[in-house]
C-alpha cells in the first residue's frame, strides 16, 4: 500500500523531526549524565539527575516511540517497504532495540533521580554513561544508514520485485480486445 | 514458449555480512562478560540493589551521619 505523495511528505517530515529530536535529546541527556558523574558539587549532581529524569520521561521516550511508529508507517507506505531492503531492515531492528533498552533504562533513571534527591551525597551514584553513549552510537548508525542507503535487497524484497516485473510484463503482452 | 527459469536471489551484500559479524562478536563479548562476572551486574538492579528496591534515604545518608553509606548506620 503506497501513500499519496502529499501524505508521504507529511509522514516523512514527522519521521525526520522525531528521529532528529530523539538524537538531540540524547545529546542533551549525555551532557547531564557526564555532569552527574564528574561534578564534585552535590547540588549540581542532584540537579543533573533530576534533569536526566525529566529529559528521559518527557523528551527521549515520547520521541523514541513516535520515531519508531512513524518510521514503520513511513516504510510500509512507500515502495521501500519494511523488509525489502537491508538498510531499512537493519535500521528498524536497531531502533526497536534502542527503544526497548531505553524503556528499561527509563526506570533506572527514575530510581537514580529519586535516590539522588534523598541521599546526602549523590556523587557516589554510578550514572548511566555506558547506556547513553551506546544509545548515541546506535542512533548515529541509523542516521548514517538513512542518508547513505547502502545497496542490498533481501530475499523477500527480491521476490516482490520479481512479482512486480512479471505483472508488468503480463500487462504489456496482454492482447488488446 | 516456456518461461525462462527465475534467476537466483541475490546474496547479502558485504556490509550486511560485516555488520552481522560485528554484532555476533559484541553479543559473544557480552555473554562472556556476564558468565565470567567481568562486566559486573547489569540491568536496573545494578543501580538499585539486587532486589530492585531503592535504598531508603536514611540508609543512604547513614542515619544521622552525613556520610553516604548504602548499608546505613555507619
Amino acid at each position: 500500500m503506497t501513500m499519496p505523495p502529499g501524505l508521504r511528505k507529511v509522514v516523512l517530515t514527522s519521521h525526520v523531526a522525531t528521529s532528529v529530536g530523539w538524537l538531540g535529546a540524547v545529546f542533551a541527556y549525555l551532557a547531564l549524565d557526564i555532569t552527574a558523574v564528574t561534578s564534585k558539587d552535590v547540588p549540581t549532581v542532584r540537579g543533573a539527575y533530576a534533569a536526566m529524569e525529566v529529559t528521559v520521561v518527557y523528551a527521549i521516550v515520547p520521541l523514541a516511540l513516535a520515531s519508531v511508529l512513524i518510521g514503520i508507517v513511513n516504510a510500509l507506505g512507500t515502495p521501500w517497504g519494511l523488509f525489502r531492503h537491508y538498510w531499512v531492515l537493519v535500521k528498524f531492528l536497531l531502533t526497536v532495540f534502542a527503544a526497548t533498552v531505553l524503556l528499561i533504562e527509563a526506570q533506572t533513571v527514575s530510581h537514580l533521580a529519586e535516590t539522588a534527591a534523598s541521599s546526602a551525597d549523590p556523587r557516589e551514584l554510578p550514572g548511566t554513561l555506558l547506556h547513553s553513549i551506546g544509545g548515541l552510537v546506535v542512533l548515529l548508525i541509523t542516521l548514517i544508514l538513512s542518508v547513505f542507503k547502502p545497496r542490498g535487497v533481501t530475499r523477500y524484497g527480491w521476490r516482490k520485485q520479481d512479482e512486480q516485473r512479471r505483472n508488468e510484463r503480463a500487462g504489456r503482452t496482454e492482447p488488446v480486445r | 514458449m516456456a518461461d525462462s527459469p527465475p534467476p537466483a536471489p541475490p546474496k547479502a551484500p558485504r556490509w550486511v555480512k560485516v555488520s552481522a559479524i560485528i554484532v555476533g562478536v559484541l553479543i559473544l563479548l557480552v555473554v562472556i562478560a556476564k558468565l565470567t562476572g567481568l562486566g559486573g551486574d547489569h540491568g536496573p538492579g545494578r543501580h538499585t540493589g539486587a532486589s530492585g528496591a531503592l535504598p531508603t534515604s536514611e540508609a543512604l545518608s547513614g542515619g544521622n551521619s552525613s556520610e553516604y553509606a548504602l548499608e546505613g548506620g555507619r
